[in-house]
C-alpha cells in the first residue's frame, strides 16, 4: 500500500492509530477510567454541593457551590438524633447478618457437603423464592409481625416498633443469597480437612466453625458485607414498621425521610445526613475490600 | 489398650456394597495393613474404625467398648490422611494442639505433649511456620505430630505415603515403622502398594471386593496365599498362574507338567485347577542340580528381557499345538539369555502353589511336602 492513501487528516489519524495501536488502547483505558469514574462519583459530588449550599439558594444550585455553609453538617448532628438512627441502623443490621451467617452457615453446610435426596430442587426453589420482591410479601408479613395473625389459637406477637419487626423480613430477604454464597464456598473446602477435624475431636458443627467456616472467610466476610448494606440502605420494611422516632428503632433511611416534613423540605439537611450515613458503610468496605475482592473472585475459580 | 475388633461389618452405599462380611481382629499394638486394589473396600474399612462412616450392619469394637455407631471423637483414634489435611489457617503449632485444645488440657500439659510429639517426628523449630511453608514430607510428619501427640487408643494411615515423592516415601515408610514400634499404638494402615504393606506391617489384610480373603503375617501371604487374588497381588512381579487339570500323578497344564506326590498332596482326578509359579522359582535347566526338587526341563522362547538390576526379568513364551502361554521368569542377571533364544527352564516342585480351578482356593503350596497341604477343616472353621 502507498502512503497516498493515508492522505488528508482522517488518514494520517488513522495511520497513527495503526501504527501506535498501544497508544490507542492506553487512550480508550483512560477515557473508559475517566467515565466510570465520573459516573460513579458524581452523586457524591452532587449530594456534596448540594448540602453545602445554603438553603435559601437552593433552587439557583449550580455545578460549582457558590456560598459554603459547612455548618450544615453540624447542625445534622447536633439538632437531630441522627447519631441515633444510624446507631440503629447498624445494629439491626448487625443482627441480621449474624442471624443470616449463622442459619446460612448450617445450610450452607447442609447443601455444599451433604448429599441428600430432593437437594437439587430444594437449591432451585431458595433460588425462585430469592427473585420474589419483598413488597409480594408485605401485607402478610405486617399482619404477622404486628400480631393480627393466630396461629393454632396463639396470637402472633407484636413487633411493630422493635428492631426484630425489621430483623425478621430481613433475614427472610437475605438468607438466600447469603445460602448460595456460603454453598459455593463451603463446598470447595476438601472432604480431608473436615474428617481431620472431626477425628481430632469435634463434632460435625465443631468442624464447620472450627475449621470450614475460617477457611471460606472470602466468602463469609462477602455474604455478611452484601447482607449488612442490603439491609443498611433498605427502606421498605424500616418505614412500614415502625413509626418513624429514632426510640422506636427507626433507622436512617426513615431518618433522612424526616427531614422532609408536611410544608418544609430540607433537602441539604437530608444531603448533608446521607453523606454522614454513607461513613460507616465507607469504613467497612475499605476494612474488608481484601476479602470482599477474593470472595468475588474466588467462586470462579476452581482448582 | 487399643484392640480392634471388627464383626461382621458390612457397608452399602446406594447401589454398591462397599464392604462385606468383614470380621477383623487387630490386637494391642499391632500393625496391620490393610490392602487391595482401588476400589475394593479397603478406605471404607478404615473410615468404619474411625467412624467418619458408619456401617449399614455389623460392630466394631476399639479397646473393649463397641463403637459402631459412635462419632470419630469419642474413639480415641488419631488418623493420617493422604492429601495431609493440615489446617491451614494455623501455624504447626495449632495443627498439632488442636486435638488437645478441644479435650480442654491445661496449658503446660499442652506444650509438654507438642514438644515431645515434635522432637518424636524430629520438626523442632518450626512450630510457629504455617503448613504451606513446609515441605511435603515436613507436612506429613506434622501431620504424623498431631495424631501421637493425644496418644490415642489405635492410629489409623490412609495411605499416608502415596502423595510423597518414590525417594521420601521409602524414609517415611522406615520412619512410621519405626515410630510405631517405639510407641507401640495398635496401627491400621490403608494402601494399594503391596510392597509398602509387606514391608511395614505385622500382618497384612488383603482385600478384594470388599471381603476380607486373607489377614496373615506378610511371608505367610507370600508364601501360603489363601487363593488366586492374594497370590497375584502379593509379590512382585506376581506369580505365573496356568489352568490345568490333574492327570494320575501328574498336574497337566498345556505345556509341561508336573509330577506330584499322590500320597502327600490330595488331588482328585480330572479336577481342573490353577497352578501358581513365581518368577524366582524358575531356573534355567542348567541349574537345575540347586534345587531339591526340579521338574522336568520345558522348552520356551525368550520374548522380552527386563533388567532391573539385581535380577532381569524373562517373559518367556511356551508354545504347544498352537497355544502361546507366557510366563515371567526372575533371572540371575549373569546368565547369557538373550531375546530370541531358546532355552530349557525348570521349576521348583516345592514351591509350586496349587489352586482350586473353580474357586480358585488354595489347595497345597508344594507338590513335595505334605505339611504345605491346605487344612481345608482349618480355613473352614476360621471363616
Amino acid at each position: 500500500m502507498s502512503d497516498q492513501e493515508y492522505s488528508g487528516l482522517t488518514g494520517r489519524i488513522v495511520k497513527y492509530t495503526i501504527h501506535n495501536s498501544a497508544d490507542v488502547y492506553r487512550l480508550g483505558f483512560w477515557v473508559g477510567l475517566v467515565s466510570f469514574i465520573m459516573i460513579t462519583l458524581f452523586p457524591f459530588y452532587w449530594l456534596l454541593v448540594l448540602a453545602v449550599t445554603p438553603d435559601n439558594q437552593l433552587y439557583q444550585m449550580g455545578f460549582v457551590p457558590e456560598n459554603f455553609n459547612i455548618g450544615v453538617f453540624a447542625t445534622v448532628v447536633q439538632e437531630y438524633p441522627l447519631h441515633h438512627y444510624i446507631f440503629n441502623s447498624i445494629l439491626i443490621a448487625t443482627i441480621t447478618v449474624i442471624v443470616c451467617i449463622t442459619l446460612g452457615s448450617l445450610a450452607g453446610y447442609a447443601f455444599g457437603r451433604v448429599d441428600f435426596p430432593g437437594k437439587g430442587p430444594l437449591l432451585v426453589l431458595l433460588l425462585v423464592i430469592s427473585y420474589f420482591p419483598g413488597i409480594a410479601f408485605l401485607i402478610p408479613l405486617f399482619e404477622l409481625l404486628t400480631g393480627s395473625l393466630s396461629i393454632l389459637g396463639t396470637p402472633t406477637p407484636d413487633l411493630y416498633n422493635t428492631p426484630w419487626g425489621m430483623v425478621f423480613p430481613f433475614t427472610m430477604l437475605s438468607l438466600p443469597i447469603t445460602i448460595f454464597i456460603l454453598t459455593t464456598f463451603y463446598s470447595q473446602i476438601p472432604d480431608g480437612l473436615e474428617d481431620a477435624a472431626r477425628v481430632e475431636g469435634t463434632t460435625r458443627l465443631g468442624a464447620l466453625f472450627r475449621v470450614i467456616m475460617p477457611l471460606s472467610a472470602p466468602g463469609v466476610v462477602t455474604a455478611a458485607i452484601i447482607v449488612f448494606i442490603g439491609v443498611y440502605r433498605e427502606f421498605f420494611f424500616s418505614f412500614i414498621m415502625t413509626d418513624g422516632s429514632p426510640e422506636n428503632w427507626a433507622v436512617l433511611v426513615y431518618g433522612i425521610l424526616n427531614f422532609q416534613q408536611q410544608h418544609t423540605q430540607m433537602y441539604n439537611m437530608m444531603a448533608a445526613a446521607s453523606l454522614i450515613g454513607i461513613i460507616p458503610i465507607a469504613v467497612l468496605v475499605i476494612i474488608a475490600q481484601e476479602h470482599i475482592v477474593r470472595g468475588l473472585t474466588a467462586g470462579g475459580l476452581k482448582e | 489398650m487399643g484392640e480392634v475388633n471388627l464383626t461382621d461389618v458390612r457397608k452399602e452405599y446406594e447401589d454398591v456394597i462397599a464392604v462385606e462380611g468383614m470380621n477383623l481382629t487387630i490386637e494391642d499394638g499391632e500393625f496391620v495393613t490393610l490392602v487391595g486394589p482401588s476400589g475394593c473396600g479397603k478406605s471404607t474399612t478404615l473410615e468404619t474404625i474411625s467412624g467418619l462412616t458408619t456401617p449399614t450392619s455389623g460392630t466394631i469394637e476399639i479397646a473393649g467398648k463397641e463403637v459402631t455407631n459412635k462419632p470419630p471423637k469419642d474413639r480415641n483414634i488419631a488418623m493420617v490422611f493422604q492429601n495431609i489435611a493440615l489446617f491451614p489457617h494455623m501455624t504447626v503449632y495449632e495443627n498439632i494442639s488442636f486435638g488437645l485444645r478441644l479435650r480442654d488440657f491445661d496449658q503446660e500439659e499442652i506444650d509438654r505433649r507438642v514438644e515431645d510429639a515434635v522432637e518424636i517426628v524430629q520438626l523442632e523449630g518450626m512450630l510457629d511456620r504455617s503448613p504451606d511453608e513446609l515441605s511435603g514430607g515436613q507436612q506429613q510428619r506434622v501431620g504424623i505430630a498431631r495424631a501421637i501427640v493425644r496418644q490415642p487408643d489405635v492410629f489409623l494411615m490412609d495411605e499416608p505415603l502415596a502423595n510423597l515423592d518414590a525417594k521420601l516415601r521409602v524414609a517415611m515408610r522406615t520412619e512410621i515403622q519405626r515410630l510405631q514400634k517405639e510407641l507401640g499404638i495398635t496401627s491400621v494402615y490403608v494402601t494399594h502398594d503391596q510392597e509398602e504393606a509387606m514391608t511395614m506391617s505385622d500382618r497384612i489384610a488383603i482385600i478384594n471386593d470388599g471381603e476380607l480373603q486373607q489377614c496373615s503375617p506378610p511371608l505367610e501371604c507370600y508364601n501360603r496365599p489363601v487363593n488366586t487374588f492374594v497370590a497375584q497381588f502379593i509379590g512382585s512381579p506376581s506369580m505365573n498362574l496356568f489352568n490345568g487339570q490333574v492327570a494320575g500323578d501328574e498336574l497337566d497344564v498345556s505345556d509341561f507338567s508336573a509330577e506330584f506326590d499322590t500320597t502327600t498332596t490330595p488331588l482328585q482326578q480330572g479336577d481342573p485347577v490353577t497352578v501358581g509359579i513365581r518368577p524366582e522359582d524358575i531356573y534355567l535347566a542348567d541349574d537345575a542340580d540347586s534345587i531339591a526338587h526340579p521338574s522336568r526341563p520345558v522348552t520356551v522362547t525368550v520374548d522380552v528381557l527386563e533388567p532391573v538390576g539385581d535380577q532381569t526379568y524373562a517373559y518367556l513364551l511356551s508354545e504347544t499345538d498352537g497355544e502361546t502361554t507366557e510366563l515371567l521368569m526372575s533371572a540371575d542377571p549373569d546368565k547369557d539369555i538373550n531375546e530370541g533364544d531358546s532355552i530349557e527352564v525348570v521349576f521348583s516342585r516345592d514351591d509350586v502353589h496349587v489352586f482350586d480351578g473353580r474357586t480358585g482356593d488354595a489347595i497345597t503350596h508344594s507338590l513335595v511336602d505334605a505339611t504345605a497341604v491346605v487344612d481345608k477343616a482349618a480355613v473352614e472353621g476360621e471363616a
